[in-house]
């Protein structure tokens, strides 16, 4: 019975053992499954350290990208701002508060160095009361040696990087109330330079490589503007200056042109009494002359009688001299009414070439009169265009020799009507073209020395041609003939 | 319920109160204002905003605080001053409280004596939702949330800004009727039938192994597995503790610690603020010994992704309802990680509600709300890098 007992315990603590061997095997092997769960828990933490690692480096890149262009976007936009205006001030009055956020700053200070006065003036105050701007500016006055240095360096200062030489970035910082900044020279290539400061109180914020870039390209900008400014200045006071001059000059040229037309109106009103006072004794030597050539005084001699008629004929001359210069006068100082009026052209010609048409005759000289349907009618004085003709087409037949043409033609150009009266006359030398429409200018040649005149025929044509608001100018050549031209306005 | 918004951009403190005061006034008309919420940007003479404002609105109770932006319905405004103006319908009720000094007090203590000044007569009343804007710099912000829980209840929705300046981490402001206050925190309790939508969000997936907080204070995390806190970033980032001490915003904001909450959907966020010289990392908000937490990374498309979740969480538990006004508090790393984006999320925003809503948001260091919006069942946190979407509606 013992042994029996002894057996089933041996049994029981056997199967106990090997329950136990069963489970520390189970154990092992649950101990082994656990190392590997951690082992891939491991695992998957080292890929998570990857992912994050890469990830704050692609936040960074992003960052700087988005900083990046928010920066270009506002630069963009201050630059077309600058661009609007050519004045020093207000250049960088047009770096307002809102551009400089955009920029990721909320403080600003820019500064121009005065040679003459040897100090910085202040032209930009973001952020600060007068007060603190004006503490900040006598603050930048006692560094200026380190500024000029910076400016003359063209360094870039900030709170990251600072140059050798220049104040520490803590005296800035205490300066300026802020935790970051750039401060970058303002270099126009003429005048003055200077520099801007922006900063932040952000303590967030970390001054990188990309805002070091925009607020250089921005300084830049300014400088850039201000040598636009300056230049526009420059050429601006040149202007100024040129326009001063054309002024004064033409003040001194309008004072000569009245005492022109004052000494001008002294001779017209001279001529005019003259040729007056000249009328009354010609009129009475005429008419003695006429008496004794009539021989209401008795019979005259024919020696007296020819040299009598002599007196008349040079009287007549003389007393269409006088008209002619009294004509002139008139016309000159405005005190002939012209009758304007709508005419037909073509009767006009052909009056004064009946009027001629003997003397045409006794030259053989051909008169021809060419006046297209678009021409017929001008805005005249009949008895002014009149004296025209009359002029134009005597001198014509004056000039012409034996056998020689003379026309009249007109044209419609810009609702004026151009008659040029042509002949095949002797010609006019090209020196002498501009004065034959002065008073007493006579051609010095030998037609001229046969052919009487008073030189004041031309010179009246004239002055009834710009009475009628129109022009009178010829063309000539010497052997071939001569056109006078003149317009007048179509009707 | 009726509300009217306004805005101004001016710069000029007495003409931007005047200007928005104004239009929100005009936009009520004859309806009596009930209550009269104010942010106003960090740049303007904060002191003399107020009083302007108080003249404006007389007896009408005012809370508010600064932010670093504006967010309105017709943009994202980094400069400004808006102000929503409530009319309560007859059968709500509200009351307004404020601790000053939090952290002369510690946080449990301001938050029970705040808890207990906005139930100051609504003890028997049915109580619907408290809202408060804190100082963001306060460094016992979990606490505070955990003192005013115990007065008004664990799971009583409360949903809160932390007032930020413009990164410079120096001062924030509270507005809380006449007084101007810092380091402080107010809030409106209100009663009586509110119906309103919350949905909170931050887009942050967890990433690596969970860890084990074996030694923390406060929001002071000593040791991670045993080792200094610190070491944690070291490994994911490769850097050292100087390097990352120089670069601690931004990884912070791309890299928050993720806090498991047993029974949570969502991971809660902690910003680390600062590396301490032992190698303990100082968070926004307390992080508890023996938290499991992991590492989180975000990305752009992961937040926008984020705030369409939330709007539709808010609108979800309207219930149908239309909103008459929409308040977000976002924070401002997201502000400062979407950058330019930003008008996305605002634009998502709209898209949920409509373009006409008012809407009116500010960006925050930290924001209060439970985790679980879908019920209200959920006790309330503080949050750090999430958008924080309230939508009220009303008869």
């Amino acid at each position: 019975m013992l042994n029996l007992i002894f057996f089933i315990i041996c049994l029981v603590i056997a199967g106990m053992g090997i329950a136990l061997l069963l489970k520390m095997q189970r154990l092992k092997e649950l101990e082994k499954s656990t190392a590997g769960l951690n082992a891939s828990l491991e695992e998957m933490d080292e890929q998570a350290k990857l992912i994050i690692r890469t990830d704050i480096e692609l936040n960074k890149t992003q960052e700087e990208l988005d900083k990046k262009i928010a920066g270009l976007s506002t630069l963009q936009k201050l630059s077309r701002e600058m661009s609007t205006t050519l004045e020093e001030r207000q250049i960088f009055k047009k770096i307002g508060n809102e551009y400089l956020e955009e920029l990721g700053f909320e403080k600003s200070s820019a500064f121009l160095w005065d040679t003459l006065a040897r100090e910085f003036h202040q032209y930009l105050n973001i952020g600060y009361s007068e007060e603190e701007s004006l503490k900040i500016k006598n603050a930048v006055n006692s560094d200026k040696d380190h500024y000029l240095d910076l400016m003359h360096g063209g360094k870039t200062a900030s709170s990251v990087f600072i140059p050798d030489g220049f104040l520490p970035k803590d005296k800035v910082c205490r300066l300026f109330q802020v935790n970051e900044f750039i401060i970058c020279p303002i270099i126009p290539q003429e005048g003055n330079q200077g520099f801007i400061f922006v900063g932040t109180q952000n303590i967030e914020t970390r001054i990188t490589e990309g805002e070091r870039e925009i607020i250089t390209i921005l300084a830049n900008q300014i400088g850039q503007a201000l040598d636009n400014a300056r230049l526009f200045e420059k050429t601006w006071r040149s202007q100024q200056e040129l326009e001063m001059k054309v002024e004064e000059r033409t003040r001194q040229l309008t004072e000569a042109l009245e005492k022109v037309n004052i000494i001008s109106k002294r001779k017209s009103d001279f001529i005019s009494s003259v040729s007056h006072e000249l009328r009354t004794p010609l009129t009475s030597i005429k008419g003695y002359a006429a008496i004794l050539l009539a021989g209401k005084l008795g019979a005259v001699p024919d020696e007296i009688k020819e040299r009598l008629g002599k007196i008349n004929r040079h009287s007549d001359e003389l007393v269409h001299m006088v008209n002619d210069l009294l004509d002139i006068a008139r016309i000159e100082s405005g005190k002939v009414n012209m009758n304007i009026e709508a005419l037909e052209l073509a009767p006009i010609p052909e009056k004064v070439g009946d009027m001629l048409a003997e003397q045409f005759k006794t030259k053989s000289i051909t008169f021809s009169i060419n006046i297209p349907a678009d021409c017929k009618k001008i805005m005249a004085d009949r008895g002014q265009i009149e004296r025209v003709f009359i002029n134009l087409l005597g001198n014509a037949l004056k000039f012409t020799p034996e056998k020689g043409a003379i026309s009249v033609n007109a044209r419609c150009t810009n609702k004026m009507i151009q008659i040029d009266i042509t002949d095949t006359g002797f010609g006019i030398p090209e020196e002498a073209q501009d004065k034959i429409f002065e008073e007493f200018y006579r051609v010095d040649n030998t037609i001229n020395q046969e052919v009487k005149g008073t030189g004041l025929g031309l010179t009246l044509v004239k002055h009834i041609i710009e009475a009628h608001g129109g022009k009178i100018w010829v063309r000539s050549k010497i052997g071939e003939g001569s056109t006078f031209s003149f317009t007048l306005n179509c009707a | 319920m009726n509300v009217s918004f306004g805005f101004s951009q001016t710069k000029d403190h007495i003409r931007a109160a005047n200007e928005a005061v104004g239009q929100a006034m005009i936009g009520l008309g004859n309806i009596p204002a009930d209550l009269a919420i104010i942010f106003t940007t960090i740049e303007f003479t904060h002191p003399l905003v107020l009083k302007t404002a108080n003249n404006l609105l007389g007896e009408i109770p005012i809370l508010g605080c600064s932010t670093l932006g504006i967010m309105t319905a017709k943009g994202i405004f980094k400069h400004g001053f808006a102000i929503l103006l409530i009319a309560l319908s007859r059968q709500m009720f509200l009351n307004v409280a404020s601790v000053k000094d939090v952290n002369k007090k510690t946080g449990l203590i301001a938050g029970k004596e705040l808890g207990e000044k906005l139930l100051y007569g609504c003890k028997n009343v049915r109580r619907n939702l408290s809202i408060i804007f804190s100082d963001g710099l306060i460094a016992d912000a979990t606490n505070l949330i955990n003192g005013l829980q115990e007065n008004l209840g664990r799971s009583f929705p409360l949903v809160g800004a932390g007032a930020s300046d413009n990164f410079t981490f120096q001062k924030t402001f509270q507005y809380f009727n006449k007084e101007l206050l810092s380091a402080s925190c107010c809030g409106a309790l209100f009663g009586g039938g509110l119906n309103f939508g919350h949905g909170i969000k931050h887009g942050w997936k967890p990433l690596g192994k969970i860890r084990s907080v074996t030694n923390s204070h406060g929001n002071v995390i000593r040791e991670i597995d045993g080792r200094p806190a610190v070491k944690l970033y070291e490994d994911y980032l490769a850097k050292d503790a100087s390097e990352l001490a120089r670069e601690l915003r931004r990884i912070s904001i791309f890299y928050p610690i993720g806090i498991y909450l047993p029974g949570e959907r969502e991971y809660l966020l902690r910003n680390v603020i600062s590396i301490k010289e032992d190698g303990s990392l100082v968070t926004q908000g307390d992080i508890a010994q023996d938290s499991k937490i992991r590492l989180m990374i975000g990305t752009k498309d992961s937040c926008l992704q984020a705030a369409a979740e939330s709007c539709a969480d808010a609108k979800k538990n309207l219930m149908g309802q239309k909103a008459r006004f929409v308040m977000v508090f976002d924070s401002a790393s997201r502000f400062s990680l979407l950058g330019r984006q930003c008008v996305r999320e605002l634009e998502i925003i709209k898209e949920a509600f409509g373009e006409e809503l008012p809407l009116i948001g500010i960006y925050t260091y930290g924001e209060q709300a439970p985790l679980k919006s879908l019920n209200y069942l959920g006790r309330s946190y503080c949050h750090n890098q999430s958008i924080n979407v309230l939508a009220v509606g009303g008869q």
